[in-house]
């Protein structure tokens, strides 16, 4: 005790070190407050490097307000020495039971030894630097979270084992990033994959970044074959880096949103887990974790954008095409029939035929592409009246029919309907025409292709989630529409046809949208093949007050 | 003594004013909406030059040729396209030498022009090696 006492009288600076229990020892036996507060009183500047526990957190702040301690923690320190400028103190043993004080420092080392001194300042310093500040620690205590760390894992073994062991305990999400297709068969071959499945059937969210290649995407069709699990299984697909950029020759595992484990890849070539890899890091810390989780969640969204952009510049491609060939045929049509009409005036009539249509060809070409850049730019205006459906019908199957007869087409169009005359539609009747046109051609060009049949027409009135609306279906017995264009024929570019922009649809769409309507198309299930399209738009019911129809008859 | 043309295109309007242009400059031409009838038609020696459009239903105008070739193995051949020339590059640079196929006219064209690229073409000594590739 003497020695202690001589130590602490002499020194300017105490750095001391004390395991997880040396903290309640200072602090609770009254000798050694005394001895703090006379420190305190003479200002000398005191650290301390411990393990701060759940259990010693309190003795720990105690220290740091009333005595002026600077503290940090290392994780399971078990020194216990105090250093100042000249001297250095150790005790050997500290006894368990607190009760005895001055009986459980039963040894101390002591030296004054200018080289001994110097060796241990060194140690502490060591220590000091490796260590946490004490209020980082004590607020992962109180805020009730593990204390993170980062360590670097030398031995292959170890980190599979670990990258097992983590898979398998995760409970909630799991991300994981490959820089290689081998990387990606490497882990199937260890059974990381099964157990990635396995955990996803458990409703963990799992995600992988990964390159693809033929063998990869044969696995990756192989998991989402199983019903269970596809809902919390994704594989996304980067793009593989060059022999020049090897931009990810790590792998990032990220599990719970807790614990990462980053694994060099060394050679690539190998088979085997352990031969490929090289050193890797395991963290708990937070920051860390999170930058981890960060460069993933950029990536993915990088290759989503990316993918968004290849898509947006292969329609743009299809776009130049279907408008140079819907541009550049009528054009074609127009000048020679122009130049014919110089040499052929006893075919004048014909030839001035041809010049009209393929002009009118250039104008529907025209007023698409004007709706298209409208719809785009949301400013595709409906002027609505109200007017009643069923009468508009009437009149354009009329006009279809007279046309269909001067065309000696070998198609039939049948007309029925089921709509009051109070129930009107509250509409742009130039817009619904262009839509029921739309609808109409497609069915008779589809038709004819087939070498003729029977188009069905019927408007009829139902209700649909607690509205009134007005149904128009037009059913072809044409040639149908293939499985693979069918989810995306109302996009942009999507035709069935050879002639045609592949935007009418989409048009068609858009402005049944802007009614607040909905249109769809189903393949007919009888045998007689072809299609249905349908469109609704809700019904307002008539009001005395207010005009019903409009005179002008529709422009077609 | 007249050419004799095979023109195959899909649109009506283009295919009847091709004839009669063609006919006005001399040639005697067939025309065909449909490639598959056309086809059914085309005998060996018949034609001087096959005129093809690409972009056409059921089978296009490559699709066709490729046939044709089994039939005559020595008619020539210019291609006739409304569409974007790099939409068909890909087939070009690695059909078009295999095939023997180097003339490849965009639409739309002026008679005089379509009249002097046929010319150029049944003139030219059939030889598939020709670097003068029209489409590269």
């Amino acid at each position: 005790m003497n020695t202690i006492l001589q130590f602490l009288s002499k020194a300017n600076t105490i750095s001391s070190c004390g395991d997880y229990k040396a903290l309640s020892l200072t602090i609770e036996v009254e000798e050694y407050r005394k001895l703090l507060l006379n420190l305190r009183k003479r200002g000398i500047k005191l650290r301390y490097i411990t393990d701060i526990t759940k259990d010693n957190v309190k003795y720990c702040k105690e220290l740091m307000m009333k005595f002026a301690y600077e503290i940090r923690h290392l994780d399971g320190i078990k020194a216990n020495f105090s250093v100042s400028e000249t001297e250095y103190l150790a005790s050997a043993t500290l006894a368990e039971e607190v009760q005895q004080p001055l009986v459980s420092i039963q040894q101390v080392i002591y030296s004054n030894v200018k080289d001994i001194v110097a060796q241990q300042k060194y140690v502490f310093e060591s220590f000091w630097n490796k260590a946490v500040p004490a209020e980082n620690r004590i607020k992962e205590i109180e805020e009730g979270f593990v204390l993170g760390s980062t360590e670097v894992i030398q031995i292959p073994s170890r980190t599979k084992e670990l990258f097992l062991d983590l898979v398998k305990s995760s409970k909630e999400e799991v991300l994981l990033l490959l820089p290689t297709t081998n990387a990606f068969l490497r882990e199937q071959r260890l059974g990381i994959i099964q157990l990635l499945k396995e955990a996803a059937e458990c409703g963990v969210n799992v995600r992988i970044l990964t390159p693809i290649n033929n063998i990869v995407e044969e696995i990756r069709k192989n998991i989402f074959l199983t019903d269970q699990g596809n809902k919390f299984f994704d594989i996304q697909p980067i793009e593989i880096p060059t022999e020049e950029i090897k931009v990810c020759t790590v792998s990032i595992l990220v599990v719970d949103r807790k614990g990462s484990l980053v694994i060099e890849k060394i050679d690539d070539s190998k088979e085997d887990f352990i031969e490929a890899i090289g050193l890797a890091t395991y963290s708990t810390s937070q920051p860390t974790v999170l930058s981890y989780i960060s460069i993933f969640e950029s990536l993915s969204n990088q290759v989503k954008l990316y993918e968004q952009l290849k898509t947006h510049g292969k329609m743009q491609e299809e776009f130049i095409n279907i408008a140079s060939h819907e541009l550049r045929t009528p054009t074609q049509a127009v000048l020679t029939y122009s130049e014919l009409l110089r040499r052929h005036p006893e075919k004048k009539e014909d030839m001035i035929e041809a010049i009209y249509r393929n002009a009118e060809r250039l104008q529907r070409l025209t007023n698409d592409i004007l709706d298209v850049t409208r719809i785009q730019s949301k400013t595709l205006k409906v002027n609505k009246e109200k007017f009643n459906l069923s009468d508009l019908l009437s009149k354009i199957i009329e006009d279809y029919r007279s046309n269909i007869e001067k065309n000696n087409s070998n198609v039939r169009l049948s007309y029925s309907e089921s709509i009051k005359e109070t129930s009107l539609v509250n509409a742009d009747r130039e817009r619904i025409i262009q839509v029921i046109s739309n609808l109409l051609n497609n069915a008779i060009k589809f038709t004819e292709e087939k070498g003729g049949g029977e188009i069905y027409v019927t408007a009829e009135e139902k209700e649909k989630d607690d509205q009134e609306v007005a149904i128009v279906t037009i059913k072809d017995t044409g040639v149908g529409i293939d499985s693979e264009i069918i989810s995306r024929l109302f996009t942009k570019f999507a035709t069935r046809s050879q002639t045609g922009t592949g935007l009418g649809l989409f048009i068609c769409k858009s402005i049944i949208e802007a009614h607040g309507g909905k249109i769809w198309v189903v393949n007919s299930a009888n045998s007689k093949g072809g299609a249905t399209f349908a469109f609704s738009l809700p019904i307002s019911q008539q009001q005395e007050q207010q005009p019903i129809l409009s005179n002008n008859r529709p422009g077609r | 003594m007249n050419n004799r043309i095979l023109l195959v295109d899909n649109e009506p309007d283009i295919a009847l004013g091709f004839k009669m242009g063609l006919e006005d400059n001399g040639f005697i031409v067939d025309s065909f909406n449909d490639p598959q009838t056309a086809l059914s038609k085309f005998r060996a020696g018949l034609y001087d030059l096959l005129l093809l459009d690409i972009k056409m239903p059921k089978m296009n105008g490559i699709e066709f040729y490729q046939k044709m070739k089994e039939i005559d193995t020595k008619v020539k051949v210019c291609f006739i396209t409304a569409s974007e020339i790099y939409y068909y590059k890909e087939i070009a640079k690695g059909l078009f030498p295999v095939l023997g196929i180097r003339r490849l006219i965009r639409k739309p064209i002026k008679m005089e022009n379509l009249v002097k690229e046929l010319k150029q073409e049944l003139e030219s000594i059939n030889n598939y090696n020709n670097n003068n590739n029209k489409y590269n």
